[in-house]
């Protein structure tokens, strides 16, 4: 059942369009980041060392890359490799599914509350509190890594810990004040 | 609430469908420009570096299913088309080059995209079951002359997707019902 829009607070609309927005790119970031631990552990060679760039001319020309440049792409993944634990490339892999879930069921929690469903208000104050736990799960998880990695990881972590963590304590507060218990 | 083809229509927005269609196409959108920019920093393929594969494979598959997406989104959209948009003329006039802008550059894109691919010499397999049949040749400017295509329509995309994102949030923080044609169950 869903309120006519006069009926409900404005905050629905405000806090599940945001929702909506932020769920979008949230759902695209956990998506590349699950490709990218899954590329990680099955590409990286089982010893961890990876051979001598090759960088064929004609590659270096489609690709509009410097030699220096195609040099450092295996650079780039080595240093990602050296600082990254053995344990966490698969906790990162499975946090970015949930994340990437959660991600989607924001939307429709999002999508829920500005069509003024019932339930979604304490829907929003659940789901955007899990997030808010992935996010703290990711940053805790990159502060066990290296220097490396800590770069990589850290402040995108708190960024959207502080989103979430924002959008939890919105929707708690939006529904206390249509006299629900927060 | 009956929409401009007769049938009725639960409170004047999309259809379910639509709106399904377009939520994963924005989600496929978006994680399709953040996924490129990260596998185009990947070590060049090789026999060693294998890196590279099963992002573009992805890649390559998610547009693929992005042109479904939007073939269905558009064939629901004309059979069942929402009551007008109750807006200033000017308004109704810049949406509708917005969305007629989206479709237009979200087909160039995967098109040239596609294409681009065709004349790589790599071959596209569908979700890892069907292998596409390589509709051109190993052709390097061709190659390079579709990718260049592909980059410029994707930054014109994003650029068209701002502007509709900025509308859909002036529309929601005034509260005035028009996003809720589209946010809803």
């Amino acid at each position: 059942m869903s309120r006519p829009a006069s009926a409900s607070p404005a905050w629905q609309s405000w806090l599940g369009t945001v929702a909506v927005v932020l769920g979008v790119l949230l759902a695209a970031a956990h998506g590349t980041e699950w490709t990218k631990q899954r590329v990680l552990a099955y590409a990286t060679p089982e010893d961890g060392i990876l051979p001598a760039a090759e960088c064929p001319e004609d590659e270096l020309i489609e690709e509009g890359l410097s030699l220096g440049e195609c040099e450092q792409l295996v650079e780039n993944v080595r240093r990602y490799v050296v600082s990254a634990p053995e344990w966490f490339l698969g906790f990162q892999s499975t946090l970015a599914a949930i994340g990437t879930l959660l991600a989607f069921v924001s939307i429709g929690v999002g999508v829920a509350l500005v069509d003024r469903r019932s339930w979604a208000p304490a829907a929003a104050v659940v789901v955007f509190g899990a997030l808010a736990l992935v996010d703290a799960a990711g940053f805790v998880a990159a502060l066990n890594t290296g220097p490396i990695l800590r770069e990589v990881y850290l402040w995108n972590a708190l960024l959207w810990f502080s989103l979430h963590f924002m959008m939890t304590i919105g929707a708690a507060a939006g529904r206390a004040s249509l006299g629900a218990p927060a | 609430m009956t929409d401009r083809n007769g049938t009725t229509n639960g409170n004047g927005g999309y259809r379910r469908t639509a709106v399904v269609m377009h939520w994963l196409i924005a989600v496929s959108i978006f994680f399709l420009f953040a996924s490129s920019w990260w596998m185009l920093a990947l070590p060049l393929p090789s026999a060693v570096f294998r890196f590279r594969e099963f992002p573009f494979q992805l890649h390559k598959n998610v547009g693929i299913t992005l042109v479904v997406l939007l073939g269905i989104l558009l064939y629901v959209r004309l059979r069942h088309r929402p009551p007008e948009l109750p807006l200033s003329s000017w308004m109704k006039r810049v949406a509708t080059i917005d969305h007629v802008a989206l479709y237009v550059l979200i087909l160039a894109t995967c098109i040239s995209g596609y294409l681009s691919s065709s004349f790589s010499g790599w071959g596209t397999t569908l979700w890892w079951t069907i292998d596409l049949p390589n509709w051109g040749y190993e052709d390097e400017d061709l190659n390079i002359f579709f990718s260049d295509i592909h980059l410029w329509t994707c930054w014109a995309l994003l650029a068209v997707v701002a502007v509709h994102i900025g509308g859909a949030v002036y529309h929601a923080f005034k509260d005035d019902g028009i996003v809720r044609r589209m946010l809803r169950f």
